[in-house]
């Protein structure tokens, strides 16, 4: 019970700064003349103020007893904010019985200092002591500062350059030098080994019995989950990471190539090394980070009623995706209309009998189209001309049209290309190896895949009947 | 009864007949003044919306156009589903989960502990233990373990991610089917088929965004059931078509009506049934019209979708179609054809995996070897295909039953079954995904070593149909649809998304 109301503390605090600072407003403002008619507001906003104080002490001294902050940030804060209570209650006193101006103005200016003191201690204790200034340190804030890249991962340290910086970004908030809740903390080895409340926080070569994976494998609406849900969640790499350290006999001395490396692991080190670390998944860009404005309501009505179905390709994004399965026309009017949205159009699905070289023009704007597809349509390789100027193309699928290895290649200038689809295209066999040298990263798939017949696809297993 | 207990009782009856007399509306508004403040602060509360409850996706209906694509709440990679159903529940033990500790086994009475407390839909008594009726080979780099039952897919391996650890809670077809596919054993939840529509609509304005094709001869135990739409708008349910003869009946004019004829009647119609709207104002008035204009649509681009004829030999060779038929075969090539067409979900129902050996055909030895046969090519081609086409990377496809099979064999109220067979079984099951962004070559989950139950990587339904949903780009705990005053969500209270077979 003691420990709720004690919990009470971070919301009841606001009320004494506000209330106090107001009074300590009135105060000073009403020595001039002007805003004299404030005088008697004073007094009731002081006695509320310093009764919203002496509350948030004894809520706060409540709070300090569960023993999750660190001990002597406590004990400055405490002392401050027992000394704003009691310097609020001298001018009050001050305030009612002296009724002099000029002690009640050095004291109101004091009062303020002390509450600015105490509700900034009080605010490291929460958010940690480097929450102001970080922003103004290089790397932004803590929670995102980026792993620098590791020049060698395999001669580096296991513990000391891919666990300690991910403790450091995900858990130290809570269980470092400044707060132990749970009684955790996991800024150094002892405090690892030595776990918290809840057991054995890392169990040496074990992960599935360490309280720490187990609680950050729990679903996220679980009580227990680790992290707290409001606060950034570890990547799923993150937590391979930890299990493969643990299963390891999690070490602290022991450099990364003495450590067995499943396969699951190998782009995870990889990743490390090149700095793209454990912040964000490694996966194809399914979108531009960089957002973009609204297209037109207007333009997307009118391809709408060309049979254009234009949707953005998520609820917060404002990037576009088109599908032309419907379109009743592709003539030039159509297309043009298509240059309203050119900065938004992200992926186009052109699998029309209709659409040919023509058409295609209508696209060479659309500079930020990732995934095309064409199948089917009558595109030749003059139309693949107008397709030099997308380079955000990632994908691009011809399957079923006349283009030959001549025209693909004329594609080689596309530097995010990672697949082309040719099933049934006028590729030749004889063509491949030099489109692939053409193409040395990306994915060119030929089709013309086989299920051969197997004798007993066609044949019936039946009953033996014995004699 | 005496006078006087009568008289008492009467002034008893007196009294609180004044009490009541007494009892006004202000009487009311004070003695519940506390329940009614309750209930003003309840909806109140309900009104400041994130603070106390769950965020919800918005999805916009629109009456006059339900089908119209909608955008997921974020970027999903894949844009449709194929969804593979084995009725009956194909044996885990004879396709992917190989035991060569059960083959030991082989024969000997089942130990008590694998019964004290267990149900089974059959088995009775202490059955015998039966080993893998099939030989197994690890395939692929992935080095996945498929049987000599499915030598195609075996090619696969490195194209798919196994769940080998599949649990339910039901072991009869039909409540099991309609978990798997509407997230409750009990009938009228929406299909998630109905849910995916509902949610995102469909890319082909002149075909049904949700397509249902069966074979095997019999539709699955639960019925329609499992493609209805429930309480969700009826548009959303699945539009089964046949892959013999007309797609839909009755999709051709009659003899002697011709096109312009027949707008004209529908245009009639619409007409009729605007002014009913006019005075109604009931929005499933508008679904109708719109169902009657894209009915008109559909009868030029269904017959031309759903012929499966006009595709090149080569193709049917790969797949091993029966033309003229209705089989698994036909239908899987007309799911790549509805997927290349824009169709959004299409669910294929393959019945007779029922595995019991109470007679040839559902035997493991015969029945299942046939079934296989059946599938194998099919199933490999609809990978392939897909590939190929540059379709995989967006198509989801999901291949299971509704549970799994006893590592014992079954003995039918005590009495060994003529046959080699299994019964139902709901500890473990294999179900395997591939394609709209899963992990190629993954095995997840792993089950004891003969196979009774999952030990590692547990997984259910709702964790199914909670990545279906992720994959499309839903968070299947925000996506719900109110109902008699609650929101209802397709995996209901459960569900977590199967992150480790996300690529």
């Amino acid at each position: 019970m003691l420990e709720l109301l004690g919990r009470f503390h971070p919301v009841l605090v606001h009320l004494p700064i506000g209330i106090l600072l107001i009074a300590c407003l009135f105060l000073l403002l009403s020595l001039s003349p002007k805003f004299e008619t404030l005088k008697p507001a004073i007094g009731i906003t002081l006695f509320l103020g310093m009764l919203g104080a002496v509350f948030s002490c004894i809520t706060g001294y409540l709070l300090a007893q569960s023993g999750d902050y660190d001990g002597k940030l406590v004990g400055n804060h405490q002392w401050m904010g027992i000394a704003t209570a009691v310097i609020s209650l001298l001018l009050l006193l001050v305030h009612k019985y002296a009724k002099s101006n000029k002690i009640s103005g050095i004291t109101a200016l004091a009062l303020i200092v002390l509450i600015s003191i105490t509700g900034h201690l009080g605010g490291s204790l929460t958010h940690g002591s480097d929450y102001l200034s970080a922003p103004l340190k290089e790397g932004g804030s803590k929670n995102t500062a980026a792993i620098p890249p590791i020049p060698n991962i395999q001669e580096a340290l296991i513990y000391e350059a891919a666990v300690q910086p991910l403790l450091k970004n995900r858990c130290y908030s809570c269980h470092g030098s400044e707060k132990q809740k749970g009684k955790l903390r996991l800024d150094a080895q002892e405090f690892i080994l030595k776990g918290g409340e809840g057991g054995h926080t890392v169990v040496p070569g074990k992960a599935d019995e360490s309280e720490l994976i187990k609680r950050l494998l729990l679903p996220i609406s679980n009580e227990d989950h680790m992290a707290p849900k409001e606060k950034p969640q570890l990547t799923a790499n993150e937590i391979e990471l930890l299990k493969w350290w643990i299963n390891n006999g999690a070490p602290f001395n022991k450099k990364v190539k003495e450590l067995s490396q499943p396969e699951n692991i190998k782009p995870i080190l990889l990743a490390l090394q090149k700095g793209t670390a454990t912040t964000s998944e490694n996966k194809l860009s399914l979108i531009p980070e960089k957002e973009v404005g609204a297209a037109e309501e207007r333009a997307l009505k009118t391809l709408k009623n060309a049979g254009i179905m234009v949707v953005p390709v998520a609820q917060n994004s404002n990037y576009l995706s088109a599908n032309f399965i419907n379109a009743v026309s592709l003539a030039d009017t159509v297309m043009d209309k298509i240059k309203a949205i050119k900065k938004q159009l992200i992926w186009v699905k052109l699998d029309h009998p209709l659409a040919n070289d023509a058409t295609l023009k209508g696209l060479k704007d659309c500079k930020n189209i990732s995934r095309l597809s064409l199948n089917n349509s009558k595109i030749t390789d003059a139309g693949l001309a107008n397709l030099k100027s997308l380079d955000q193309l990632q994908s691009l699928s011809l399957v079923g049209t006349k283009v030959t290895a001549k025209g693909v290649a004329q594609l080689s200038g596309l530097k995010k290309l990672q697949y082309i689809y040719l099933y049934q295209t006028q590729v030749q066999r004889t063509d491949w190896n030099s489109l692939k040298k053409t193409f040395p990263k990306v994915k060119i798939d030929s089709g013309n895949y086989q299920v051969p017949t197997l004798p007993k696809d066609t044949t019936e297993v039946k009953v033996v009947v014995k004699n | 009864m005496t006078r006087d207990e009568l008289n008492a009782h009467r002034l008893v009856k007196e009294a609180q007949e004044a009490m009541l007399s007494g009892l006004s509306r202000r009487h009311f508004l004070k003695e519940s003044a506390f329940g009614l403040g309750a209930l003003a602060m309840g909806s109140l509360l309900g009104s400041c919306g994130g603070l106390f409850s769950k965020p919800q996706t918005q999805i916009s209906y629109d009456p006059a156009h339900p089908l119209l694509p909608k955008s997921p709440p974020f970027v999903g990679k894949a844009r449709s589903v194929i969804y593979l159903h084995m009725a009956g529940a194909p044996s885990q033990l004879e396709l992917f989960d190989y035991k060569p500790e059960l083959m030991k086994m082989d024969g000997q009475d089942c130990p008590p502990s694998l019964l004290a407390g267990k149900k089974f839909a059959f088995i009775t008594g202490v059955p015998k233990m039966l080993g893998p009726q099939a030989q197994f080979a690890q395939h692929g780099q992935s080095g996945a373990t498929i049987s000599e039952n499915l030598p195609h897919f075996a090619t696969m391996a490195d194209e798919v991610s196994f769940l080998k650890a599949v649990k339910t809670d039901q072991f009869n077809h039909a409540p099991a089917q309609l978990l798997v596919h509407t997230g409750s054993p009990r009938l009228g939840r929406p299909s998630i088929g109905s849910w995916v529509t509902y949610g995102l609509g469909t890319e082909n304005q002149n075909l049904p965004g949700y397509v249902v094709l069966t074979s095997g001869g019999s539709f699955p135990d639960a019925g329609k059931s499992v493609w209805g739409s429930g309480f969700l708008p009826s548009v959303y349910q699945g539009v089964q078509c046949r892959s013999e003869g007309d797609p839909v009946l009755f999709i051709k004019d009659p003899d002697g009506m011709n096109r312009d004829l027949r707008k004209a009647s529908i245009e009639a119609i619409n007409k009729a049934n605007e002014q009913q709207y006019q005075e109604y104002n009931d929005p499933e008035i508008l679904s109708r019209i719109a169902q009657y204009e894209m009915a008109y649509r559909m009868q030029i681009a269904a017959p031309e979708v759903m012929n499966i004829n006009d595709e090149p030999a080569y193709i049917h060779e790969m797949y091993g179609t029966q033309p003229g038929k209705a089989c698994f075969a036909n239908n899987v090539l007309l799911a790549r054809k509805l997927v290349e067409k824009g169709v959004r979900y299409i669910q294929l129902f393959d019945w007779g995996w029922d595995a019991h050996g109470d007679n040839p055909t559902n035997s493991l030895n015969i029945g299942l070897k046939n079934k296989c046969r059946s599938i194998d090519k099919p199933i490999t081609a609809l990978l392939l295909d897909l590939k190929q086409r540059g379709l995989l990377e967006e198509t989801l496809v999901v291949w299971g039953g509704e549970f799994g099979r006893t590592p014992m064999m079954e003995n039918r109220n005590g009495v060994q079954n003529p046959f080699k067979g299994r019964d139902h079984h709901t500890e473990a099951f294999t179900i395997w995904m591939a394609g709209g962004g899963i992990k190629k070559g993954f095995t997840h989950g792993e089950t004891d070593e003969i196979g009774y139950s999952a030990i590692s990587g547990k997984v259910d339904a709702f964790d199914v149909q909670a990545t279906i949903l992720n994959q499309l780009g839903f968070n299947h705990e925000e996506f719900t649809y109110p109902f008699q005053g609650r929101p209802f969500r397709l995996t209901d209270v459960s569900g977590k998304v199967i992150n480790e077979i996300i690529a």
